[in-house]
């Protein structure tokens, strides 16, 4: 028993390096390592992807509502703008202004409804860049909440194994249980070195795509205003 | 996205690199701690506690029993050999130089080699002036010593005999000097007296459990002794309980020296059933 421990006991203290942890764990962990791995590969993509959207999509919106309020005629923004229309904002002035538009160029003037319908047509656009701006953030929230549990599920795994080492030595010493145990832990350190990042940019995207809906809304609201002001002095 | 995600791929590669690097270059080493292990097993064996009466005839002290210390090293063994051998080339262009180093060492693994008379047979003392008798023998006791590769100055877990016997390979932050027989013999004999084994264990059962003990200077035990490795079984609690118990009720334990506390303040002992019940 002790020839055993002294054997084991050399070669687990120089082999805690991360490969051979990652190449003497059982498949199932290591297939939950390689998981966790993509899927921490995958988080910080959609964060570095979502991090410059944002910022373009929140640098496009100052640039527009200086546009807008600077008392250039709407007409004009509408001609600069709607051949490459772009997001959020700009979209949105071009589908109201289009739908205006519409209502004028027919025959049939057809007041009764515009103020409906460009707020409908309004609605949709934001939903559509709400949508645009939410893609892939599920991915995040999935891996912040499932992460844990993943690498857990391997944890456990692991800590079988090592008690399956001890049943099988009949010994208890550290030797032979703590090399399952360090590569058990490992599936759950990656687990968390996916998740926690995952959670961290899931809150601040969530936090980020709430404000600019909300800014996107007022928008919308103060445009329909002005042009209900314009549909009441023309009809 | 497609930028987006090679750049994270990157620096994850960068990052796993980065480990791998800094992990592979600082391996761990682990000392192994310094401590004097004891078997509770046989104390007869070795010595027993009888009074001692003052007209006795005097006795010639019985030498320790050694003959669980490590063995001394085959390759230290070819040593010698190889420059017997160049010395005999060079005795045929000179006159034969007055070879004190190879006999200094020769002497030194015989002296080595007293306490087993296994060895001690395989190598007569034969001057260096005759080589072909120092050919290298086929010896399967030697082949099974060249293979093995263990450290040299790994601890002899669990023996009786601590290093401090073999005068060549101490350990490498070894700071033994000697527990003298009597006082780990006093020490167990002590602990032999209050240890109650867990009742209903079969006693032939390879039930054993290892603590590890700390002292204080004044013999007493320092802090809860730990269970380092024991057999899995049922008993396995109740054995390492009352191995605890035995220990915490006999202190303080007066027979070691304060002098000698840098060996004694780290024991393990080893409590075994088989051998305590005799099964």
């Amino acid at each position: 028993m002790n020839q055993v421990a002294q054997s084991v006991l050399p070669m687990t203290s120089a082999d805690l390096s991360l490969f051979t942890l990652f190449w003497h764990a059982h498949w199932i962990v290591k297939a939950v390592m390689i998981g966790l791995l993509v899927c921490s590969v995958w988080v910080w993509a959609i964060a570095i992807d979502k991090t410059v959207l944002y910022a373009r999509s929140r640098r496009a919106m100052d640039s527009f509502e200086q546009a807008f309020w600077s008392g250039q005629s709407l007409e004009e923004l509408y001609r600069s703008l709607s051949s490459r229309p772009g997001h959020s904002m700009g979209a949105l002035f071009v589908a109201a202004m289009r739908e205006w538009k519409r209502s004028f160029e027919g025959s049939s003037r057809s007041f009764a409804g515009l103020q409906t319908r460009i707020e409908k047509v309004m609605d949709v656009t934001i939903a559509r860049e709400v949508e645009r701006l939410e893609k892939r953030l599920l991915v995040l929230a999935t891996v912040g909440s499932a992460g844990p549990f993943i690498g857990l599920f391997g944890t456990v795994w692991g800590i079988m194994t090592s008690f399956q080492s001890i049943a099988a030595s009949k010994n208890t010493s550290l030797a032979v249980v703590a090399p399952g145990i360090a590569e058990a832990l490992f599936a759950t350190a990656i687990g968390l070195i996916a998740a926690i990042p995952a959670t961290i940019f899931y809150n601040k995207f969530a936090g980020e795509v709430n404000k600019q809906t909300q800014r996107l809304e007022g928008f919308a609201d103060e445009f329909a205003a002005i042009l209900s002001r314009q549909i009441d002095e023309r009809g | 996205m497609r930028i987006a995600s090679v750049v994270s791929a990157t620096l994850h590669g960068a990052f796993l690199l980065w480990a791998v690097l800094s992990f592979s270059s600082r391996p761990f080493e682990v000392t192994p701690a310094e401590s004097l292990p004891v078997d509770l097993v046989n104390i007869e064996d070795f010595q027993k506690m009888t009074k001692g009466a003052k007209d006795a005839p005097k006795k010639e002290e019985p030498a320790p029993l050694v003959e669980k210390v490590e063995p001394p090293k085959p390759v230290e063994e070819q040593k010698p050999k190889v420059e017997k051998k160049e010395v005999k080339t060079e005795k045929e262009s000179a006159p034969p130089p007055p070879q004190q180093q190879p006999d200094a060492i020769a002497d030194q693994i015989k002296k080595m080699e007293q306490p087993k008379e296994a060895k001690a047979e395989q190598k007569p003392p034969t001057p260096p002036k005759k080589p072909e008798k120092q050919q290298p023998k086929f010896d399967a006791d030697k082949i099974a010593a060249l293979l093995d590769k263990r450290d040299p100055t790994r601890n002899a877990a669990a023996d009786i005999a601590p290093s401090s016997n073999s005068p060549g390979l101490g350990a490498a932050r070894g700071n033994d000097k000697q527990l003298s027989m009597t006082e780990l013999a006093a020490f167990k004999e002590r602990l032999k007296q209050c240890w109650n084994p867990p009742v209903g264990a079969d006693p032939n059962a390879r039930l054993y459990v290892v603590m590890r003990v700390m002292f204080n200077k004044n013999g007493t035990v320092m802090r809860d002794p730990a269970l380092v490795e024991g057999t899995a079984s049922n008993f396995g609690p109740a054995l390492a309980d009352s191995g605890r118990r035995a220990l915490l009720r006999c202190q303080p334990y007066t027979m070691f020296k304060p002098e000698t506390y840098e060996i004694w303040k780290d024991i393990e002992v080893k409590f075994d059933l088989q051998e305590m019940l005799g099964g």
